[in-house]
């Protein structure tokens, strides 16, 4: 016993101060267990108010929990499964730790009620686990559950501490166990978060989880001697399973009572609207759709893990304001290499200035693909951005009909501009009926008298997204 | 795909990673800057900051177009050649007592076109703002990395 304390604190040392707390607890209510080795059920662990010194005040404890819902009582008197009552059970100690922390804040219920579960839920399974090592060797299942949990040092030290005759192994396996659980809650508790609104649940449920797969390995109890205790710590310790599972069957019925105390208070409010009042329909329509906005919103704006509305609202206003003072700060510190924009305006949009008369119908093979680009990318995503963007540059896009009539109507154009930039952009394959074809996509130098500075639109790429309709867009030429 | 056809399309279409808006702000801005260069190389420090200011969130606002209240609201500051007023940072002197009463005045007061929005408007308006000036905050520090380097 006690290498395998002094083990277990070093395995506490290891780990990082914020579960210590819980370890050191662990650590007091398994050393009362190892003294009360066979006859004791209830371990006397004390730091935490929960629990008085003695079985006694445990006893206390329990009777006032469970005179508050007696019907569940009733069903933790059937034994017929030591499983499934327990969960009832639990459903009261559940709602009696739900009863301490609801009160408070999630916030500081997360950093008070956070000590609370561990500590009962520890020494309860470690109990339970006690109870069944000893009842029958489940060493396989034992290890089985010390795998489910996640956390892969612990494992390490529980394997070879298993492999030690049953009841050693169970008592170190009860050392190691809640450490694990300890832990296990801590790494588990994102999965659960989901499932539990306020934070003192939260690790009482992320604790909950671990359990819950271990029950599974578990099977059943041979049942030992103190079947009453074995039951109220197994309801103890399943019980938490019962709230964060609540989809799992066994827990349905009596989670549904006990947890409705809890997470669920808050969906009751909002149901209680009347169906029937148009008034409240309109309202809870309006909140929803505010609940959605504000949905999106979280994603948008960075630390937006804050459940309250107030302070949700709180940071995206200091977000907005941030990135409005980061563009004032932008634009300032931008006024040193300004020579620097001009490369970079000219590889953006090379061509796309018209009246530059550079000569552009040589390169126009080059600009046509850059422009094409980025106008397909554009037309992507939306028709009316893209022609925008055309509309900047001096293009526009028209079915290919039109296009070939009216080059082929204006034989010499008095505007040589705009009736080449018609014929090259009369080039866009937009998925008329009159399409050439893919291949068939000439470089508008070949087609029309080069036109300085105005570059053609060919839209293959655009045709194969499928953007037929936007053939239908006949937009005069608007010379940039 | 009926909402490429409409330029209405895009409200229906999230389009959060503003995919089509981004290289229109990009070619938009930089077309500013260069004219910005062009024109006042010798002009105060403080109007060229002001400048290339207003001319970030005219690209932003040209980008997003006209479905959207705020760049509407944008577009029209910009238009009527007003003096785009930016909420200071030196307002901070509010009570830390703002908390559930006018924050949506204060947001209000952030997001161009905010006072004529309902609660539930504001919000979206409020992401779609939000997502355009993060791009065009990153677009402006890009521009400014290949710069200095």
């Amino acid at each position: 016993m006690q290498p395998s304390s002094r083990e277990m604190q070093g395995m506490a040392g290891s780990m990082n101060g914020g579960i210590s707390h819980s370890v050191a607890v662990a650590q007091i209510a398994l050393r009362e267990l190892q003294n009360g080795h066979g006859g004791r059920q209830i371990p006397n662990s004390g730091p935490q108010a929960s629990f008085d010194d003695g079985a006694s005040g445990h006893d206390d404890f329990l009777d006032q929990m469970l005179s508050s819902l007696p019907s569940s009582w009733a069903e933790l008197g059937n034994l017929k499964n030591p499983w499934d009552p327990p969960e009832a059970g639990q459903r009261i100690f559940g709602a009696g730790l739900a009863g301490e922390t609801s009160p408070e804040e999630p916030s500081a219920a997360a950093a008070e009620g956070m000590r609370y579960p561990p500590y009962d839920e520890s020494s309860l399974l470690a109990n339970r686990l006690r109870q069944h090592q000893i009842s029958g060797g489940s060493s396989p299942n034992g290890k089985a559950m010390m795998v489910h949990l996640d956390h892969q040092s612990q494992q390490q030290m529980l394997l070879p501490s298993l492999g030690r005759s049953p009841v050693a192994s169970g008592d170190s396996g009860l050392l190691s166990l809640p450490l694990t659980l300890g832990t296990g809650g801590y790494d588990v508790d994102a999965p659960f978060k989901s499932l539990n609104p306020t934070g003192g649940e939260g690790l009482f449920n992320g604790l909950g989880g671990p359990l819950h797969r271990a029950q599974s390995a578990f099977g059943h109890p041979q049942g030992g001697a103190s079947m009453p205790s074995q039951n109220f710590t197994a309801a103890a310790a399943t019980g938490g399973v019962g709230q964060a599972a609540s989809a799992s069957a066994s827990a349905s019925a009596s989670a549904s009572a006990g947890g409705g105390t809890g997470p669920p208070r808050q969906k009751v409010r909002a149901r209680r609207g009347q169906a029937t009042d148009p008034h409240s329909i309109a309202e809870r329509l309006r909140r929803e759709r505010i609940a959605d906005r504000m949905k999106a919103l979280q994603e948008l704006v960075p630390n937006a893990n804050k459940t309250d509305k107030a302070s949700m609202l709180d940071e995206i206003i200091d977000y907005v304001k941030f990135l409005q003072l980061q563009v004032k700060v932008l634009s300032m510190s931008r006024l040193g290499g300004a020579a620097a924009v001009a490369p970079l305006v000219a590889d953006m949009s090379s061509e796309g200035q018209s009246g530059a008369g550079s000569g552009g119908a040589n390169s126009s093979g080059d600009t046509l693909t850059v422009t094409e680009h980025q106008v397909a990318k554009l037309m992507e995503e939306d028709m009316g951005s893209a022609m925008q963007y055309l509309q900047g540059k001096g293009l526009c896009l028209m079915p290919i009909s039109l296009a070939s009539a009216i080059s082929t109507a204006t034989a010499c154009p008095p505007r040589p501009l705009s009736s080449s930039s018609l014929s090259s952009a009369g080039a866009c394959h937009l998925g008329h009926g009159i399409l050439p074809g893919g291949p068939h996509l000439p470089s508008p130098s070949g087609d029309a008298p080069a036109s300085p500075g105005v570059s053609a639109l060919t839209a293959q790429s655009a045709m194969a997204n499928g953007a037929a309709e936007a053939a239908k867009e006949a937009v005069t030429v608007s010379k940039a | 795909m009926e909402s490429k056809s409409s330029t209405t399309g895009n409200r229906d279409n999230p389009n959060r990673n503003l995919h089509g808006s981004k290289t229109m702000m990009a070619s938009h801005f930089l077309r500013a800057l260069f004219r910005i260069q062009q024109t006042s190389t010798s002009s105060s420090s403080a109007g060229r900051s002001r400048r290339i200011r207003r001319a970030a969130y005219a690209s932003m606002a040209y980008s997003a177009g006209t479905r959207r209240a705020w760049s509407r609201a944008l577009l029209r500051k910009l238009r009527s050649r007003a003096r785009l007023r930016f909420p200071r940072r030196l307002s901070r002197a509010a009570t830390p007592q703002r908390r559930d009463m006018d924050q949506a005045q204060v947001l209000r007061k952030l997001v161009p076109g905010g006072p004529s929005m309902d609660d539930c408007k504001l919000l979206e308006e409020t992401a779609d703002y939000i997502r355009f000036l993060t791009t065009q905050v990153r677009l402006m520090q890009t521009v400014m990395d290949s710069i200095s380097s």
